[in-house]
């Protein structure tokens, strides 16, 4: 790369990263350094929206001043060396040229051409625009791109976690650990396992304290109700059993799938729960009843994760034909496709406070937005692996479990990746048993527990002695350049 | 109706409608079309003029309901072209169409505050009423159907009354008691054994709703590699091929997998071998070190057997001498040891061997045993072995020299006798054995 160009890249990096500690040291004339302020703080603020205005009002307007000359020789008195350095940012009309970067979007506004001289030149009525730019605007100076993005788009700084650590092996299943559900309580977890067992564990100390059987196929969903005794289990054998937990017995049966079962989620507020599976559609059962209350159908392929919410789309669900569907409850139809991801999403989560998910499939992670679907970012850098489930932390630490037995953690915030490890396999499987199938934190958020391939529970916990010195997790930098989604 | 003339002077008849829409007669039509309906006035399409004519607008060929959307403008004034992907859905669904979708939230422009706040109490507790509401009522409906105690709805069945005052009643005024009526509204009593009346046709489903915008990058093009990373060959079986096809050794051998997996033999089958090799080695060397080791304590055995011979036949010879003599200057007698010995011709050493055997308990006795089947071997061994198991007649028969062969179950006698050897046992023998301590039962002795 160009030296000129190198140093421009890690001058804006560290513009970035230090601007808003220490801006410029403009201690010299108050009165212009309070004018430059004020109109560049205008400029920022009204004259992108200035582009979404109907054209005939934006007509009405006089057309809007670059940067007056006098602006500019001021920076220029005012430190020349620091004008060279770091070059102004550009007037917010010029926009969207494949070769501008709008992440950090601080850059100079001429082309390539003047990337050659050794000075920027800073005189903005000569400045001389790119045959792309001048083809990019209008010649007022307003864009023509279709979608326009801010250009001072500052990035969010991750904030630090702990990093995670195992804390403890529980083995007791007889085969693949496939669903965890924790109680309302926090005081144990139930876990069903491709030995067609549910088995109870003590959350503390990790012991068992009871089998339930019934299933006759491997049990892959599980929920335990909050407002009643019940304990919910779907399996691969069409079955969704209510177990009553007072009795240590089946109660109902919910019948109607036409093939395995693969995800259940309780409603919170409503006496309902919803179940999806094989045959591409979704559930909605009335507990006491037992009737589908709807049918849920719009998927082409397997639903591998059901989610449920107290407010409207109430119902989420990812599906192996790469869909994420938000499901308007009352009227039984789709509120909203999401179509972004380009592979099977297998995973779903909703975050406990803020009203947004996320969804993972091989290809991402990506969060949203309620409740219009919105996508607000991707994960990065992403889990190369195939996510088979996402669990989410009040503390915003969001844990992504893969097929290969891959683990990482991620500050929910701003999508940065602060951990990834590997589980490591109980002593006598083989290095191919290694895989997380499901996950969890408790209640309060400081205990995760995730279910493997190697038949065995593992539960981790953050670090007591890490501090952001001696454990800062994956280094984070901000992004300079366009990417693509 | 006014006659009027033409310029060639022919009569020209205007009709009524003519005159009041101002078409003009017929033969002045030359440059004037008809533009609406009015113009063709009662009559027809006009023949001279050439041009397509609808009079009463009949005629055209009708545009058949079309599926086509009418192009829709917003509120500012832009042309909405995700209507094709909205269409069909209800108003309340929210499509995603625009590339701003793809853009992560806190980088559009247009955004304003992002408020990540759950929604509130209240609109939480209307949207629970509002679901729990319609679930209600589906509910109820479903279990009724499911519930229904009887397939006749009664309520349906009972008579409904009804007043009705006719209007107008065809100039019958009518007294006035009898302005009102009375009717008695029954259902027409249904037979519940009768057939269905009607058929229930089956409609081909509509299209599906306009399926969502992909907002993602098509996949990638496979390359080369990969494609043939994922290569799976037909599998082909190499045992049944039950329609009889003929088919290239190579493709039967395809899918064998032969190529792709790495047999890895264990490391300890190379070490079993070595050490078994080793031990095969070391084993031979033993017993041929062995072997050389008793072949030399055989030689200095014989070696200092023969010695003793020697010395005793040195002894004998001077004793001989002397009583020779002795006996010649008394007289001369026979000697019968020494005839005996002549005669016996090639078994002199061991008639030799016989006495010496028997006369003496000499402390050599183990090794004057030795001594004397290593003898009878080494006699056999070196010249008489070799020519007897040479000739073929040597192989045969025990029958042939009684004497030559002694069992001798000695150790390294073992392998130069042959199984025919093992049997004989000269009867000459017994007799001359001394009873106690026979030299089989002492060579048994020793050699185990």
């Amino acid at each position: 790369m160009d030296p000129v160009d190198q140093v421009e890249r890690l001058s804006k990096r560290s513009r970035d990263l230090f601007g808003k500690d220490y801006g410029f040291a403009l201690d010299y004339n108050e009165p212009i350094s309070q004018r430059i302020k004020f109109s560049s703080k205008l400029r920022n603020e009204y004259l992108a929206a200035r582009e979404s205005l109907p054209p005939h009002i934006e007509a009405k307007l006089p057309p809007p001043s670059r940067f007056s000359r006098r602006d500019d020789t001021t920076r220029n008195e005012i430190n020349p060396i620091l004008n060279e350095l770091i070059p102004p940012p550009p007037p917010p009309g010029t926009l969207a040229d494949a070769s501008t970067s709008t992440a950090v979007a601080i850059r100079h506004g001429h082309g390539p051409a003047s990337a050659t001289d050794g000075t920027p030149q800073v005189a903005p009525a000569q400045m001389q625009l790119t045959v792309q730019q001048q083809r990019s605007q209008f010649g007022d100076g307003s864009s023509r791109a279709l979608a326009e993005r801010r250009t001072n788009v500052t990035q969010v700084r991750p904030e630090w976690h702990a990093q995670w650590k195992l804390m403890r092996v529980i083995s007791g299943h007889l085969g693949w650990v496939r669903s965890v559900c924790v109680e309302p309580d926090n005081q144990w977890f139930a876990t069903g396992a491709g030995d067609r067992t549910i088995k109870i564990w003590d959350l503390a100390s990790g012991t068992l304290k009871l089998t339930l059987t019934g299933h006759i196929m491997t049990v892959r969903g599980l929920a335990v109700s909050p407002r009643h005794p019940y304990l919910f289990s779907c399996g691969e054998d069409k079955m969704v059993k209510c177990w009553d937990l007072e009795q240590n017995k089946v109660i109902r049966q919910y019948h109607g799938h036409l093939s395995g079962v693969y995800s259940l989620d309780l409603h919170p507020n409503l006496d309902v729960l919803v179940t999806a599976g094989r045959d591409a559609v979704a559930r909605v059962w009335d507990m006491r009843t037992r009737m589908a209350v709807h049918v849920l159908s719009g998927h082409k392929a397997t639903i591998s994760s059901v989610k449920c919410q107290e407010a409207d789309p109430q119902v989420v669900t990812g599906s192996m034909d790469t869909q994420v569907r938000l499901w308007d409850l009352a009227a039984g139809k789709t509120q909203t496709v999401l179509t972004h991801h380009k592979k099977s999403v297998r995973a779903l989560t909703m975050h406990p406070t803020e009203f947004t998910f996320a969804s993972g499939s091989a290809d991402n992670i990506k969060q949203w937005k309620f409740p219009e679907g919105a996508f607000m970012q991707n994960f990065e850098p992403a889990h190369n692996a195939i996510v088979n489930t996402l669990s989410t932390n009040s503390d915003g630490v969001m844990f992504s479990g893969g097929d290969n037995g891959s683990m990482a953690f991620f500050d929910w915030k701003s999508g940065h990746k602060f951990q990834e490890t590997e589980a490591t396999v109980v002593p006598g499987s083989l290095d191919a048993e290694n895989g997380i199938f499901a996950s969890t934190f408790d209640h309060t958020g400081l205990r995760l527990i995730t279910c493997e391939a190697d038949k065995s529970i593992k539960v981790w916990r953050e670090d007591p002695e890490a501090t952001p010195e001696t454990h800062p997790g994956i280094e984070w930098k901000p992004k300079i350049g366009r990417q693509r989604y | 109706m006014a006659t009027t003339y033409n310029e060639i002077g022919a009569v020209i008849t205007v009709s009524d409608a003519q005159k009041l829409n101002n078409i003009p007669p017929y033969g002045q039509r030359t440059g004037w079309r008809p533009k609406t309906l009015d113009d063709f006035g009662d009559g027809g399409a006009f023949p001279e003029i050439n041009m397509k004519q609808y009079p009463l607008d009949m005629g055209r060929t009708k545009q058949g309901p079309s599926n086509a959307l009418a192009i829709q403008v917003d509120s500012q004034g832009k042309i909405k072209y995700d209507a094709i992907a909205r269409q069909g859905h209800a108003a309340g669904r929210i499509v995603h169409t625009s590339f701003s979708d793809l853009i992560p939230l806190r980088q559009r422009a247009n955004i304003g505050e992002i408020n990540l706040a759950r929604p509130s109490e209240e609109e939480v507790a209307e949207t629970t009423a509002k679901t729990k509401a319609a679930f209600e009522m589906i509910v109820s409906g479903k279990s009724k159907a499911a519930n229904a105690k009887s397939i006749t709805n009664s309520k349906a069945q009972e008579a409904t009354y009804i007043r009705y005052t006719p209007s107008n009643m065809m100039g019958e005024r009518g007294d006035g008691q009898h302005r009102q009526r009375i009717i008695k509204m029954v259902d027409l009593p249904e037979d519940p054994m009768e057939p269905p009346k009607f058929r229930h046709t089956k409609v081909p489903r509509g299209p599906p709703s306009p399926p969502a915008p992909l907002l993602r990058s098509p996949p990638r093009k496979l390359t080369a590699k990969d494609a043939e990373d994922f290569n799976i060959p037909p599998s082909v079986s190499k045992w049944k091929n039950p329609k009889g096809y003929t088919i290239a050794l190579d493709k039967r051998l395809a899918a064998d997998g032969r190529g792709l997996e790495e047999v890895k033999i264990n490391d300890n089958f190379a070490k079993l071998s070595e050490a078994l090799y080793a031990a095969d080695r070391h084993a031979r060397e033993e017993v041929k070190q062995r072997a050389l080791l008793q072949q030399k304590i055989a030689d200095q055995e014989k070696e200092a057997k023969e010695e003793h011979l020697r010395m005793l036949a040195r002894k004998v010879r001077e004793e001989r001498e002397v009583t020779a003599r002795n006996t010649s200057r008394r007289s001369a007698s026979p000697r019968p040891v020494r005839s005996r010995s002549v005669s016996r011709g090639r078994s002199r050493s061991r008639s030799l061997s016989y006495d010496s055997r028997y006369g003496s308990r000499s402390p050599y006795d183990r090794d004057s045993y030795r001594a004397r089947s290593y003898e009878r071997r080494s006699y056999r061994s070196n010249s008489y072995s070799r020519s007897r198991s040479r000739t073929p007649q040597s192989r045969t028969g025990r029958s042939r020299t009684p004497r030559s062969r002694t069992p001798s179950p000695s150790r390294y006698d073992s392998r130069s006798r042959s199984r025919s050897y093992s049997y004989s046992r000269s009867p000459s023998r017994s007799i001359s054995r001394s009873p106690s301590r026979t030299p089989r039962s002492r060579s048994r002795s020793y050699s185990r």
